[in-house]
Protein backbone atom coordinates (compact mmCIF):
# COMPACT_ATOMS: atom_id res chain seq x y z
CA UNK A 1 0.00 0.00 0.00
CA UNK A 2 1.55 3.46 -1.12
CA UNK A 3 0.76 6.94 0.86
CA UNK A 4 -1.55 7.98 -2.00
CA UNK A 5 -3.62 4.77 -1.67
CA UNK A 6 -3.75 5.18 2.56
CA UNK A 7 -4.74 8.82 1.59
CA UNK A 8 -7.98 7.96 -0.42
CA UNK A 9 -8.68 4.68 2.86
CA UNK A 10 -8.37 7.83 5.18
CA UNK A 11 -12.22 9.32 4.93
CA UNK A 12 -13.64 5.94 4.99
CA UNK A 13 -12.25 4.25 8.05
CA UNK A 14 -13.04 8.28 9.85
CA UNK A 15 -16.54 7.59 8.14
CA UNK A 16 -16.65 4.47 9.77
CA UNK A 17 -15.60 5.28 12.85
CA UNK A 18 -17.88 8.25 12.94
CA UNK A 19 -20.99 5.83 12.11
CA UNK A 20 -19.58 3.27 15.09
CA UNK A 21 -19.56 6.64 17.45
CA UNK A 22 -23.17 7.70 16.49
CA UNK A 23 -24.22 4.20 17.02
CA UNK A 24 -22.63 4.04 20.45
CA UNK A 25 -23.76 7.53 21.59
CA UNK A 26 -28.03 6.55 21.57
CA UNK A 27 -27.10 3.41 23.56
CA UNK A 28 -25.16 5.44 25.97
CA UNK A 29 -28.24 7.78 26.51
CA UNK A 30 -31.07 5.18 26.77
CA UNK A 31 -28.87 3.36 29.46
CA UNK A 32 -29.13 6.14 31.49
CA UNK A 33 -32.63 6.54 31.44
CA UNK A 34 -33.10 2.82 32.46
CA UNK A 35 -33.08 2.77 36.32
CA UNK A 36 -32.11 -0.48 38.00
CA UNK A 37 -35.16 -2.28 39.77
CA UNK A 38 -35.98 -5.06 41.87
CA UNK A 39 -39.14 -7.51 40.79
CA UNK A 40 -39.99 -10.19 43.24
CA UNK A 41 -42.87 -12.41 43.36
CA UNK A 42 -43.89 -15.84 45.07
CA UNK A 43 -45.26 -18.33 42.70
CA UNK A 44 -47.87 -19.94 44.87
CA UNK A 45 -49.49 -23.32 43.86
CA UNK A 46 -52.74 -24.13 42.42
CA UNK A 47 -55.79 -26.38 43.59
CA UNK A 48 -55.30 -29.66 41.81
CA UNK A 49 -56.52 -33.42 42.96
CA UNK A 50 -54.43 -36.43 41.46
CA UNK A 51 -55.52 -40.23 41.72
CA UNK A 52 -52.06 -41.84 42.92
CA UNK A 53 -53.15 -44.80 43.31
CA UNK A 54 -56.09 -46.88 42.47
CA UNK A 55 -58.10 -48.96 44.35
CA UNK A 56 -57.44 -52.55 43.47
CA UNK A 57 -59.75 -55.54 44.56
CA UNK A 58 -57.22 -57.73 43.57
CA UNK A 59 -58.32 -60.94 42.75
CA UNK A 60 -62.13 -61.31 43.19
CA UNK A 61 -63.89 -64.69 43.01
CA UNK A 62 -67.77 -65.62 42.75
CA UNK A 63 -69.53 -65.64 45.53
CA UNK A 64 -66.59 -64.24 47.88
CA UNK A 65 -66.60 -60.17 48.85
CA UNK A 66 -63.57 -58.76 48.93
CA UNK A 67 -62.98 -55.36 51.07
CA UNK A 68 -59.88 -53.17 50.27
CA UNK A 69 -58.77 -51.56 53.62
CA UNK A 70 -57.78 -48.09 53.65
CA UNK A 71 -54.83 -48.34 55.39
CA UNK A 72 -53.47 -51.32 53.03
CA UNK A 73 -54.38 -53.45 55.85
CA UNK A 74 -56.04 -56.38 54.02
CA UNK A 75 -54.26 -59.04 51.95
CA UNK A 76 -53.94 -58.55 47.87
CA UNK A 77 -55.56 -55.46 47.86
CA UNK A 78 -54.50 -51.59 47.34
CA UNK A 79 -56.18 -48.72 49.32
CA UNK A 80 -57.07 -45.71 46.75
CA UNK A 81 -55.28 -42.16 47.14
CA UNK A 82 -55.75 -39.47 45.73
CA UNK A 83 -53.57 -36.27 46.54
CA UNK A 84 -54.95 -32.58 46.64
CA UNK A 85 -52.17 -29.39 46.48
CA UNK A 86 -53.27 -26.26 46.80
CA UNK A 87 -52.23 -23.31 48.98
CA UNK A 88 -50.39 -24.33 52.45
CA UNK A 89 -53.58 -24.10 54.88
CA UNK A 90 -56.09 -22.87 52.19
CA UNK A 91 -59.66 -24.43 53.03
CA UNK A 92 -60.97 -26.61 50.81
CA UNK A 93 -64.37 -28.80 49.76
CA UNK A 94 -64.12 -31.92 48.81
CA UNK A 95 -66.65 -33.74 47.48
CA UNK A 96 -66.95 -37.60 46.43
CA UNK A 97 -69.15 -39.38 43.70
CA UNK A 98 -68.82 -43.18 44.72
CA UNK A 99 -70.59 -45.89 41.95
CA UNK A 100 -73.09 -48.40 43.41
CA UNK A 101 -72.05 -51.12 40.97
CA UNK A 102 -69.21 -51.93 38.61
CA UNK A 103 -70.68 -53.47 34.84
CA UNK A 104 -69.24 -54.77 32.09
CA UNK A 105 -67.88 -53.22 29.45
CA UNK A 106 -71.10 -54.73 27.28
CA UNK A 107 -73.96 -53.99 30.25
CA UNK A 108 -74.66 -57.72 31.14
CA UNK A 109 -73.88 -57.69 34.32
CA UNK A 110 -73.16 -55.69 37.74
CA UNK A 111 -71.43 -56.03 40.25
CA UNK A 112 -71.90 -54.62 44.13
CA UNK A 113 -69.71 -52.24 45.54
CA UNK A 114 -69.82 -50.38 48.45
CA UNK A 115 -68.61 -48.26 50.99
CA UNK A 116 -69.00 -47.33 54.64
CA UNK A 117 -69.20 -44.40 56.22
CA UNK A 118 -65.72 -44.76 57.61
CA UNK A 119 -63.60 -46.06 54.57
CA UNK A 120 -62.48 -42.92 53.50
CA UNK A 121 -59.24 -41.06 55.54
CA UNK A 122 -58.33 -37.61 55.21
CA UNK A 123 -54.31 -36.78 56.12
CA UNK A 124 -53.09 -33.32 55.84
CA UNK A 125 -49.67 -33.65 56.76
CA UNK A 126 -48.58 -34.63 52.80
CA UNK A 127 -47.91 -38.54 54.02
CA UNK A 128 -49.56 -40.66 50.38
CA UNK A 129 -49.20 -43.86 52.77
CA UNK A 130 -52.27 -45.26 53.29
CA UNK A 131 -50.60 -47.76 56.07
CA UNK A 132 -48.59 -44.33 57.57
CA UNK A 133 -51.68 -41.98 58.28
CA UNK A 134 -50.25 -39.27 60.44
CA UNK A 135 -52.95 -36.45 61.63
CA UNK A 136 -56.12 -35.26 59.82
CA UNK A 137 -59.52 -37.04 59.55
CA UNK A 138 -59.04 -40.72 60.54
CA UNK A 139 -62.61 -41.70 59.74
CA UNK A 140 -64.57 -39.63 56.64
CA UNK A 141 -67.88 -40.84 55.25
CA UNK A 142 -67.13 -41.05 51.31
CA UNK A 143 -70.73 -40.06 50.71
CA UNK A 144 -70.70 -36.99 53.25
CA UNK A 145 -67.12 -34.81 53.24
CA UNK A 146 -69.70 -32.00 54.75
CA UNK A 147 -68.93 -32.78 58.12
CA UNK A 148 -65.40 -33.13 57.58
CA UNK A 149 -63.15 -30.20 57.89
CA UNK A 150 -61.08 -29.89 55.11
CA UNK A 151 -57.72 -27.99 54.81
CA UNK A 152 -55.12 -28.55 52.06
CA UNK A 153 -52.63 -28.59 55.19
CA UNK A 154 -49.69 -26.62 56.23
CA UNK A 155 -47.67 -28.29 53.58
CA UNK A 156 -49.99 -27.71 50.92
CA UNK A 157 -50.34 -31.10 50.12
CA UNK A 158 -52.63 -33.65 51.31
CA UNK A 159 -54.01 -37.45 50.53
CA UNK A 160 -57.08 -39.21 50.51
CA UNK A 161 -56.99 -43.35 51.27
CA UNK A 162 -59.80 -44.74 50.17
CA UNK A 163 -61.16 -48.11 50.99
CA UNK A 164 -64.25 -50.01 49.82
CA UNK A 165 -65.82 -53.67 49.15
CA UNK A 166 -66.82 -55.52 46.14
CA UNK A 167 -69.92 -58.22 46.73
CA UNK A 168 -69.72 -60.49 43.61
CA UNK A 169 -72.68 -62.55 43.59
CA UNK A 170 -73.17 -66.42 43.33
CA UNK A 171 -73.11 -66.29 39.92
CA UNK A 172 -71.18 -63.70 38.79
CA UNK A 173 -70.68 -63.79 35.39
CA UNK A 174 -67.16 -63.97 34.49
CA UNK A 175 -65.39 -60.23 33.36
CA UNK A 176 -64.12 -57.49 33.53
CA UNK A 177 -65.82 -54.74 35.58
CA UNK A 178 -65.36 -51.06 35.68
CA UNK A 179 -66.67 -48.03 36.99
CA UNK A 180 -66.29 -44.44 38.10
CA UNK A 181 -64.81 -42.29 41.40
CA UNK A 182 -65.16 -39.18 40.77
CA UNK A 183 -63.09 -36.70 43.50
CA UNK A 184 -63.78 -33.05 43.27
CA UNK A 185 -62.14 -30.35 44.90
CA UNK A 186 -62.83 -26.55 45.67
CA UNK A 187 -61.38 -23.22 47.47
CA UNK A 188 -63.99 -22.44 49.92
CA UNK A 189 -62.46 -19.43 50.33
CA UNK A 190 -62.67 -17.39 46.92
CA UNK B 1 -9.99 -50.23 56.21
CA UNK B 2 -12.50 -47.74 56.12
CA UNK B 3 -12.51 -47.37 52.07
CA UNK B 4 -12.82 -51.03 52.30
CA UNK B 5 -15.49 -51.22 54.63
CA UNK B 6 -17.25 -48.43 51.94
CA UNK B 7 -16.41 -50.60 49.05
CA UNK B 8 -18.20 -53.55 50.64
CA UNK B 9 -21.00 -51.62 51.34
CA UNK B 10 -21.54 -50.37 47.66
CA UNK B 11 -20.86 -53.42 46.51
CA UNK B 12 -23.78 -55.08 48.66
CA UNK B 13 -26.39 -52.34 48.19
CA UNK B 14 -25.66 -52.23 44.30
CA UNK B 15 -28.17 -54.97 43.63
CA UNK B 16 -30.63 -53.68 46.01
CA UNK B 17 -30.67 -50.36 44.43
CA UNK B 18 -31.03 -51.51 40.72
CA UNK B 19 -34.00 -53.27 42.16
CA UNK B 20 -35.38 -49.98 44.02
CA UNK B 21 -34.25 -47.83 40.53
CA UNK B 22 -36.42 -50.55 38.63
CA UNK B 23 -39.21 -50.51 40.88
CA UNK B 24 -39.09 -46.63 40.75
CA UNK B 25 -38.97 -46.79 36.93
CA UNK B 26 -42.23 -49.11 36.95
CA UNK B 27 -44.41 -47.24 39.12
CA UNK B 28 -43.51 -43.84 38.39
CA UNK B 29 -45.75 -44.43 34.43
CA UNK B 30 -48.07 -45.91 37.04
CA UNK B 31 -48.75 -42.87 39.30
CA UNK B 32 -47.91 -40.62 36.48
CA UNK B 33 -50.81 -42.37 34.63
CA UNK B 34 -53.47 -40.74 37.49
CA UNK B 35 -52.36 -37.63 37.43
CA UNK B 36 -54.88 -34.64 37.08
CA UNK B 37 -54.39 -31.34 35.62
CA UNK B 38 -53.61 -28.13 37.08
CA UNK B 39 -55.66 -24.97 36.29
CA UNK B 40 -55.32 -21.38 36.75
CA UNK B 41 -56.14 -18.85 38.07
CA UNK B 42 -58.60 -20.12 41.21
CA UNK B 43 -61.28 -17.30 40.26
CA UNK B 44 -62.63 -16.16 37.00
CA UNK B 45 -64.38 -12.47 36.78
CA UNK B 46 -66.61 -11.44 34.19
CA UNK B 47 -68.60 -8.21 34.06
CA UNK B 48 -71.15 -6.33 31.56
CA UNK B 49 -67.87 -4.48 30.82
CA UNK B 50 -65.98 -7.25 30.06
CA UNK B 51 -67.77 -10.24 28.85
CA UNK B 52 -65.14 -12.47 28.15
CA UNK B 53 -62.90 -14.38 30.43
CA UNK B 54 -60.19 -17.33 30.37
CA UNK B 55 -58.31 -19.91 31.86
CA UNK B 56 -55.48 -21.89 31.21
CA UNK B 57 -55.67 -25.56 31.57
CA UNK B 58 -52.06 -27.49 32.02
CA UNK B 59 -51.21 -31.48 31.66
CA UNK B 60 -48.30 -32.05 33.54
CA UNK B 61 -48.51 -35.51 33.04
CA UNK B 62 -46.28 -37.27 30.50
CA UNK B 63 -49.31 -39.20 28.72
CA UNK B 64 -52.51 -37.44 27.10
CA UNK B 65 -55.20 -36.12 29.41
CA UNK B 66 -58.93 -35.86 28.11
CA UNK B 67 -60.21 -32.36 30.06
CA UNK B 68 -63.95 -31.63 30.14
CA UNK B 69 -64.95 -28.28 31.36
CA UNK B 70 -68.58 -27.91 32.08
CA UNK B 71 -70.53 -25.57 35.32
CA UNK B 72 -72.30 -25.96 38.49
CA UNK B 73 -73.55 -23.87 40.71
CA UNK B 74 -72.64 -24.30 44.35
CA UNK B 75 -71.71 -21.91 47.32
CA UNK B 76 -69.95 -22.23 50.22
CA UNK B 77 -72.22 -23.20 53.08
CA UNK B 78 -71.95 -24.22 56.81
CA UNK B 79 -73.76 -26.37 59.31
CA UNK B 80 -74.88 -25.20 62.29
CA UNK B 81 -71.15 -26.58 63.58
CA UNK B 82 -69.48 -24.20 61.57
CA UNK B 83 -68.25 -27.31 59.01
CA UNK B 84 -68.39 -25.79 55.39
CA UNK B 85 -68.95 -27.51 52.70
CA UNK B 86 -69.97 -27.01 48.68
CA UNK B 87 -72.45 -29.11 47.61
CA UNK B 88 -72.60 -29.03 43.70
CA UNK B 89 -75.58 -28.67 41.53
CA UNK B 90 -74.94 -29.19 37.90
CA UNK B 91 -79.12 -29.14 36.73
CA UNK B 92 -82.36 -27.75 37.87
CA UNK B 93 -80.80 -24.73 39.67
CA UNK B 94 -83.39 -22.29 40.75
CA UNK B 95 -81.14 -19.86 42.20
CA UNK B 96 -81.95 -16.05 40.86
CA UNK B 97 -77.75 -15.39 41.13
CA UNK B 98 -76.62 -18.23 38.84
CA UNK B 99 -75.15 -17.53 36.01
CA UNK B 100 -74.78 -21.58 34.99
CA UNK B 101 -77.32 -20.95 32.18
CA UNK B 102 -75.62 -18.42 30.36
CA UNK B 103 -72.10 -18.50 30.94
CA UNK B 104 -70.59 -20.59 27.73
CA UNK B 105 -66.75 -22.49 27.50
CA UNK B 106 -64.93 -22.53 24.33
CA UNK B 107 -63.73 -25.26 23.81
CA UNK B 108 -65.57 -27.64 26.46
CA UNK B 109 -63.72 -30.71 25.36
CA UNK B 110 -59.98 -31.14 24.59
CA UNK B 111 -57.28 -33.62 24.56
CA UNK B 112 -54.44 -32.23 26.66
CA UNK B 113 -50.90 -33.90 25.20
CA UNK B 114 -48.32 -34.32 27.75
CA UNK B 115 -46.87 -31.17 29.05
CA UNK B 116 -48.75 -28.80 26.99
CA UNK B 117 -51.69 -26.17 28.05
CA UNK B 118 -54.63 -25.03 26.75
CA UNK B 119 -56.92 -21.63 27.35
CA UNK B 120 -60.23 -22.34 27.82
CA UNK B 121 -62.42 -19.24 27.28
CA UNK B 122 -65.43 -17.69 28.72
CA UNK B 123 -68.45 -15.87 27.30
CA UNK B 124 -71.32 -14.36 29.35
CA UNK B 125 -74.83 -13.88 27.44
CA UNK B 126 -76.60 -12.76 30.06
CA UNK B 127 -80.65 -12.17 29.62
CA UNK B 128 -81.13 -7.80 28.61
CA UNK B 129 -82.91 -6.86 31.94
CA UNK B 130 -80.41 -8.46 34.64
CA UNK B 131 -80.83 -6.84 37.90
CA UNK B 132 -77.12 -5.16 38.93
CA UNK B 133 -75.45 -8.15 41.14
CA UNK B 134 -73.18 -10.76 41.31
CA UNK B 135 -73.86 -14.52 39.81
CA UNK B 136 -72.12 -17.24 40.46
CA UNK B 137 -71.46 -20.23 38.57
CA UNK B 138 -68.39 -23.01 39.61
CA UNK B 139 -66.33 -24.13 36.10
CA UNK B 140 -65.84 -27.96 36.88
CA UNK B 141 -62.63 -28.86 35.08
CA UNK B 142 -62.59 -32.70 34.96
CA UNK B 143 -59.50 -34.47 33.86
CA UNK B 144 -59.06 -38.56 32.86
CA UNK B 145 -57.28 -40.58 31.30
CA UNK B 146 -57.60 -39.51 27.17
CA UNK B 147 -57.11 -43.32 26.30
CA UNK B 148 -58.16 -45.43 29.70
CA UNK B 149 -57.30 -48.98 29.23
CA UNK B 150 -59.38 -51.09 28.79
CA UNK B 151 -59.85 -54.34 31.50
CA UNK B 152 -59.28 -58.09 30.16
CA UNK B 153 -60.58 -61.17 32.22
CA UNK B 154 -58.34 -63.22 33.93
CA UNK B 155 -59.03 -67.09 32.74
CA UNK B 156 -57.53 -68.07 36.19
CA UNK B 157 -59.15 -64.96 38.08
CA UNK B 158 -62.65 -64.79 36.08
CA UNK B 159 -63.51 -61.82 37.87
CA UNK B 160 -61.24 -58.27 37.60
CA UNK B 161 -62.44 -55.04 39.01
CA UNK B 162 -60.89 -51.82 37.46
CA UNK B 163 -61.49 -48.31 39.35
CA UNK B 164 -61.40 -45.37 36.96
CA UNK B 165 -60.18 -42.19 38.91
CA UNK B 166 -61.80 -39.50 37.84
CA UNK B 167 -60.83 -36.02 39.27
CA UNK B 168 -62.72 -32.50 39.26
CA UNK B 169 -61.26 -29.50 39.98
CA UNK B 170 -64.38 -26.98 40.73
CA UNK B 171 -63.40 -23.24 40.53
CA UNK B 172 -65.48 -19.59 41.10
CA UNK B 173 -67.03 -18.05 38.09
CA UNK B 174 -68.32 -14.52 39.32
CA UNK B 175 -70.32 -12.01 36.97
CA UNK B 176 -70.55 -8.43 37.86
CA UNK B 177 -73.53 -6.70 36.39
CA UNK B 178 -73.65 -2.69 37.29
CA UNK B 179 -71.71 -1.58 39.85
CA UNK B 180 -71.38 -4.00 42.99
CA UNK B 181 -70.59 -3.47 46.79
CA UNK B 182 -69.08 -5.56 49.71
CA UNK B 183 -70.23 -5.47 52.74
CA UNK B 184 -70.08 -7.93 55.78
CA UNK B 185 -71.99 -8.05 59.21
CA UNK B 186 -70.58 -10.19 62.14
CA UNK B 187 -74.23 -11.26 63.05
CA UNK B 188 -73.53 -13.44 66.19
CA UNK B 189 -70.56 -14.54 68.34
CA UNK B 190 -70.52 -17.46 70.68
CA UNK B 191 -68.14 -18.44 72.76
CA UNK B 192 -67.60 -21.61 74.99
CA UNK B 193 -65.00 -23.22 77.00
CA UNK B 194 -65.07 -26.95 77.64
CA UNK B 195 -62.29 -28.96 79.22
CA UNK B 196 -59.12 -28.15 76.94
CA UNK B 197 -60.37 -25.96 74.22
CA UNK B 198 -62.03 -22.67 73.81
CA UNK B 199 -64.36 -22.97 70.96
CA UNK B 200 -65.43 -19.90 69.04
CA UNK B 201 -68.61 -19.52 66.66
CA UNK B 202 -68.80 -16.34 64.13
CA UNK B 203 -71.88 -15.95 62.73
CA UNK B 204 -71.41 -13.95 59.36
CA UNK B 205 -73.74 -12.47 56.66
CA UNK B 206 -73.07 -10.93 53.26
CA UNK B 207 -74.60 -7.21 53.22
CA UNK B 208 -73.82 -6.07 49.98
CA UNK B 209 -74.76 -6.89 46.42
CA UNK B 210 -71.04 -8.72 45.72
CA UNK B 211 -69.49 -11.61 47.29
CA UNK B 212 -67.35 -10.44 50.46
CA UNK B 213 -63.75 -11.92 50.14
CA UNK B 214 -61.17 -11.27 52.81
CA UNK B 215 -59.02 -12.54 55.23
CA UNK B 216 -60.30 -13.68 59.36
CA UNK B 217 -58.24 -13.31 62.31
CA UNK B 218 -59.10 -15.04 65.86
CA UNK B 219 -57.10 -14.61 68.49
CA UNK B 220 -57.75 -16.06 72.36
CA UNK B 221 -56.31 -13.61 74.83
CA UNK B 222 -55.92 -14.61 78.71
CA UNK B 223 -56.39 -12.51 81.64
CA UNK B 224 -53.05 -11.15 81.07
CA UNK B 225 -53.16 -10.35 77.97
CA UNK B 226 -51.00 -13.16 77.04
CA UNK B 227 -51.89 -14.59 73.38
CA UNK B 228 -52.99 -18.29 73.91
CA UNK B 229 -54.39 -19.18 70.24
CA UNK B 230 -54.32 -17.37 66.91
CA UNK B 231 -55.84 -18.56 63.57
CA UNK B 232 -56.92 -17.41 60.10
CA UNK B 233 -58.18 -18.43 57.23
CA UNK B 234 -59.66 -17.02 53.93
CA UNK B 235 -62.77 -15.70 54.12
CA UNK B 236 -65.69 -16.07 51.10
CA UNK B 237 -69.26 -15.20 52.22
CA UNK B 238 -71.99 -15.52 49.85
CA UNK B 239 -74.63 -15.25 51.93
CA UNK B 240 -74.64 -16.36 55.39
CA UNK B 241 -71.78 -17.88 57.06
CA UNK B 242 -71.15 -19.90 59.98
CA UNK B 243 -67.30 -20.39 61.30
CA UNK B 244 -65.69 -22.24 63.89
CA UNK B 245 -62.23 -21.82 65.68
CA UNK B 246 -61.37 -24.03 68.38
CA UNK B 247 -58.49 -23.09 70.14
CA UNK B 248 -56.46 -25.65 72.86
CA UNK B 249 -55.76 -24.77 76.35
CA UNK B 250 -53.78 -26.39 78.64
CA UNK B 251 -52.42 -25.60 82.34
CA UNK B 252 -53.95 -23.58 84.83
CA UNK B 253 -52.57 -20.63 83.89
CA UNK B 254 -55.21 -20.03 81.76
CA UNK B 255 -58.10 -18.12 83.59
CA UNK B 256 -60.79 -16.10 83.49
CA UNK B 257 -61.75 -13.35 82.15
CA UNK B 258 -60.37 -13.88 78.31
CA UNK B 259 -60.71 -12.24 75.41
CA UNK B 260 -61.72 -13.21 72.07
CA UNK B 261 -60.80 -10.68 69.23
CA UNK B 262 -61.66 -11.18 65.70
CA UNK B 263 -60.45 -8.95 62.79
CA UNK B 264 -61.72 -9.14 59.58
CA UNK B 265 -60.43 -7.80 56.06
CA UNK B 266 -60.84 -7.91 52.63
CA UNK B 267 -57.04 -6.62 51.90
CA UNK B 268 -54.30 -8.81 51.98
CA UNK B 269 -55.89 -11.61 49.44
CA UNK B 270 -52.61 -12.01 47.15
CA UNK B 271 -54.11 -15.05 45.76
CA UNK B 272 -56.87 -12.78 43.66
CA UNK B 273 -55.72 -10.11 41.10
CA UNK B 274 -56.44 -6.72 43.20
CA UNK B 275 -58.28 -5.52 40.03
CA UNK B 276 -60.60 -8.34 40.48
CA UNK B 277 -61.17 -7.03 44.49
CA UNK B 278 -64.15 -5.40 45.46
CA UNK B 279 -62.98 -4.11 48.51
CA UNK B 280 -65.43 -3.94 51.21
CA UNK B 281 -65.63 -2.88 55.02
CA UNK B 282 -63.14 -4.02 57.44
CA UNK B 283 -64.87 -5.22 61.26
CA UNK B 284 -63.00 -5.34 64.54
CA UNK B 285 -64.32 -6.91 67.46
CA UNK B 286 -63.89 -8.12 70.79
CA UNK B 287 -65.07 -9.94 73.57
CA UNK B 288 -64.23 -10.62 77.37
CA UNK B 289 -65.38 -13.72 78.82
CA UNK B 290 -66.13 -13.58 82.48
Amino acid sequence: MNAKQGLFRLPRILGTVAVLAALMLPSTATSQDVAVGQATATVLAVLAVSATTGLDFGNVYQGVSVTAAKDNSTTGTAAGVFTITGAASADIAVYMQMPEYLATSSGDDRMVISFNSTDAAFDTTGNVDPASFATGVADVDPYNWGAAATNVGSTGTSAIFLGGAVIPSVNQTAGAYTGDIIVTVSYIGT
Amino acid sequence: MREAHLSRSSVRWFPRWTTVAAVLLFLVPAFDALAGVLVAPPVVILSDKGRTGRITVQNTATTPREVTINFAFGLPESDSLGNVSVLLQDSAITDPFSCVGWVKAFPRRLILQPNSQQVVRFVAKPPKDLANGEYWSRVVVQSKESEAAVPTSDPEQAITAKINMIMQTAIMLKYRQGDVFARLELQDTQVEDHDSTVQVMLDLKSQGTASYIGVLHCRLRDANGKLVGSDNLQLAVYRHLRRRFVFPVVGEDFVKPYQVEVEITSKGRTDIDARDMIYGNDIDYSMLVE
